[in-house]
């Protein structure tokens, strides 16, 4: 059985909340949030008990684990305050919001002897991880192009803090940073990143990137990622030397509820749901406890995080100058941005 | 109207020649091909007359041609069709050299004939409807764009750079970027590309994946890549999405289609308009009503540019200015 906190009772929050708390060997201690009636509601839901802060948690419980659901610019205080305790720690993506920070998170935790676990939680989404054994596989041959989309509308977390780029790092090391994992956990090390978005995507609450990313195996990847439409689907096509592999979930949609009352849940819009018995969240964390328990590499690990968010930051970089980023010079300087 | 088509080199020679025979007043006096079993074949499938030499069908009374000869012979086929006063509708790329490509605008204007730049995509349905949910300002202003125009390696002369100039990028980066221009009425400033040869098995270009920035400031990317394999439903596409600061737009302009199963596996069989119908009779009524083309020598010339420019840049992987 492990004791495991949450602290951040926003969106990821409540996901991670709903998960763990449907987890058998699993006990969900607590809910933390600033905002203590935020905190308060979703305990009530979950069955947890909810704290206005860390502190006064740690007091009160036992603790095996830590997930850490805050805005990013605050993981870095969170991750190196729940070390200090010990406890094993989960922390959503990206790491950090500048790699200065993510280095020394990591470090941190080292030197506390703490599991730090970073929530790439694409794979674990079973069509990515599927779309990776095809290609292992080896029946499309080596893949030459290989094409992502990730978008939805732009976000609002509490205080609209994604909309303050210096604390989200925006659309492409907020949400894109997940295709760039994904594909570098495919296809190896990125060699040069080029990079296009909406200027002043923040203020106009429309953003939109390009992203194009040669990787050192030769592989071609266009990354596009949207804050620009309404609703949230992602796709994705790997074409090879000798066949393609595609998805696209806007159209993997097995379950689509359009209610004719008003009133109704989506208000007379149609609901889409892809049901799964374990959603990818709920694998994610559950493969970091089975981590904790059996000590063992998870498939995602912390220094994959950091490798992630350099190709963000990179692409930032590129955005900014209109240049190409050539990553292992990026690397070495440890990212400007 | 009497016209002839030069060579049969380049597989849309057919789906032209079938749109003559269908234009009501158009006669296909001829085909042109020194290649003299592909242009027999030809001839006799659309009922016409087959010439061994280019210039024997050009000496013929015919107003107009239709050059669809291998990208590298497409200058020396347009100027003796400007020299001999018939108008030319060329297959794009317009050439393979922005040179060739400036002299055969240069002659067909010395000579008085049109030369138009063959980019049947301005004629598909939905294309034309995009266009006009942008020109209505529906849109806002466009922030960005998208495209895509992925096919299939047609091997042949397309992977012989001797002829073709190149591979997908110089044949898939024009029809796509010149949709662009039309659309925004901007010029390309700045191409990125990564370029490679990751597909087939000879020396050629096959994929690339463009950044495109015009001078309206928006930015673009385009697949030009030959990517769809045997098995995939179909042999190409045309798709775009479209930013702007009052909404998106998705466009896939060869959406129209039935899928078949059969025992080949599954085939999507296009049910929309002929595009390629409409880019000649476009060609056949500028010709016959004297008007100036819809789209220009100078439209397959920017296009080409954004081509050129796509390869300097692989080779330097900087963005290169045009
Ligand atoms: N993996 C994914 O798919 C995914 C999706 C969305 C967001 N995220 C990431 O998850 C993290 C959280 O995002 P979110 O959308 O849940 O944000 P959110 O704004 O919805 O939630 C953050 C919560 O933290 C609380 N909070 C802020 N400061 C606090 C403090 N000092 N102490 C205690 N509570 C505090 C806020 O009151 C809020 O309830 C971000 O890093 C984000 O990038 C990941």
């Amino acid at each position: 059985m492990l004791n495991v906190l949450v602290i951040g009772a926003g969106t990821m929050g409540s996901t991670h909340g709903d998960a763990l708390s449907k987890m058998e060997n699993v006990s969900l201690v607590g809910i933390v949030d600033k905002n203590l009636e935020k905190a308060k509601e979703l305990g009530r839901k979950l069955g947890a008990e909810a704290f206005g802060t860390y502190e006064e948690a740690i007091e009160s419980k036992p603790i095996d684990v830590v997930s850490i659901c805050l805005p990013t610019p605050i993981h870095k205080p969170y991750v190196e305050k729940v070390a200090d305790q010990g406890f094993h720690i989960i922390c959503e993506k990206p790491l950090a919001r500048n790699l200065k920070d993510a280095r020394e998170m990591i470090d941190y935790c080292k030197a506390k002897k703490v599991k730090l676990f970073v929530g790439h939680v694409v794979r674990f989404f079973p069509e990515y991880v599927q779309a990776k054994e095809v290609i292992e596989q080896g029946s499309i041959g080596n893949v030459a192009v290989a094409r992502t989309y990730r978008g939805g509308a732009f976000p609002y977390g509490s205080n609209d803090w994604y909309a303050d780029y210096e604390s989200s790092g925006g659309l492409v090391l907020d949400m894109i940073i997940h295709d760039f994992d994904f594909l570098r956990w495919c296809f190896g090390e990125v060699e040069r990143v080029y990079a296009k978005s909406v200027e002043k995507g923040n203020e106009r609450r429309i953003d939109y990137s390009l992203v194009t990313l040669r990787f050192k195996s030769g592989v071609i990847a266009h990354v596009e990622g949207s804050w620009a439409h309404q609703t949230f689907t992602t796709n994705f096509e790997f074409a090879g030397e000798t066949g393609i592999v595609e998805h696209d979930s806007s159209k993997s949609v097995p379950v689509r509820f359009a209610g004719r009352n008003q009133s109704q849940s989506g208000g007379g819009v149609a609901v889409p749901e892809s049901p799964l018995k374990k959603n990818p969240y709920y694998l994610e964390l559950e493969h970091f406890l089975s981590c904790v328990e059996s000590d063992r590499e998870p498939i995602v690990t912390a220094e994959d995080a950091y490798k992630a968010m350099e190709i963000a930051l990179a692409a930032l970089q590129s955005i900014e100058t209109k240049k190409e980023v050539e990553l292992d010079a990026f690397a070495r300087i440890g990212g400007v941005k | 109207m009497k016209v002839g088509i030069i060579s049969f080199a380049h597989s849309h020679a057919y789906g032209y020649a079938d749109a003559v025979k269908r234009i009501p007043g158009a006669e296909l006096v001829g085909i042109a091909d020194d290649n003299f079993e592909r242009g027999k074949e030809a001839a006799s499938r659309f009922d016409t007359k087959h010439y061994g030499s280019y210039e024997e069908l050009l000496s013929q009374d015919i107003e107009a041609v239709i050059v669809t000869s291998e990208n590298s012979m497409h200058h020396e086929h347009v100027v003796a069709a400007a020299k001999a006063k018939v108008h030319v509708l060329c297959e794009k790329p317009l050439a393979t050299k922005a040179e060739d490509a400036e002299e055969m605008i240069k002659v067909c204007k010395e000579n008085g004939v049109i030369l138009q730049t063959a980019f049947p995509v301005r004629f598909n349905s939905s294309i034309i409807r995009a266009k006009h949910i942008v020109d209505q300002g529906d849109l806002g202003e466009i922030l960005a764009i998208k495209g895509t125009n992925r096919g299939t390696n047609p091997g042949g002369w397309f992977v012989d750079p001797e002829k073709s100039g190149g591979g997908a990028v110089i044949d898939h980066t024009v029809h796509v970027v010149d949709v662009m221009r039309w659309f925004m009425g901007a010029e390309v400033k700045e191409v990125y590309a990564e370029i490679g040869n990751l597909i087939s098995e000879h020396e050629i270009d096959d994929c690339g994946i463009l950044t495109i920035e015009f001078d309206n400031n928006v930015f673009t990317t385009l697949d030009c890549s030959w990517s769809r394999n045997e098995t995939y439903p179909t042999w190409g596409d045309v798709t775009l999405e479209i930013v702007g600061t009052q909404g998106t737009l998705s466009v896939d302009a060869f959406a129209q289609k039935l899928d078949v199963y059969d025992k080949e596996g599954v085939k999507w069989n296009y049910w929309g308009d002929d595009m390629d119908f409409g880019l000649v009779n476009d060609f056949l009524t500028s010709v016959s009503e004297g008007k100036e083309p819809s789209i220009t020598g100078t439209d397959g010339l920017k296009a080409l540019e954004v081509a050129l420019a796509a390869y300097e840049s692989s080779k330097k992987k900087q963005p290169v200015l045009v």
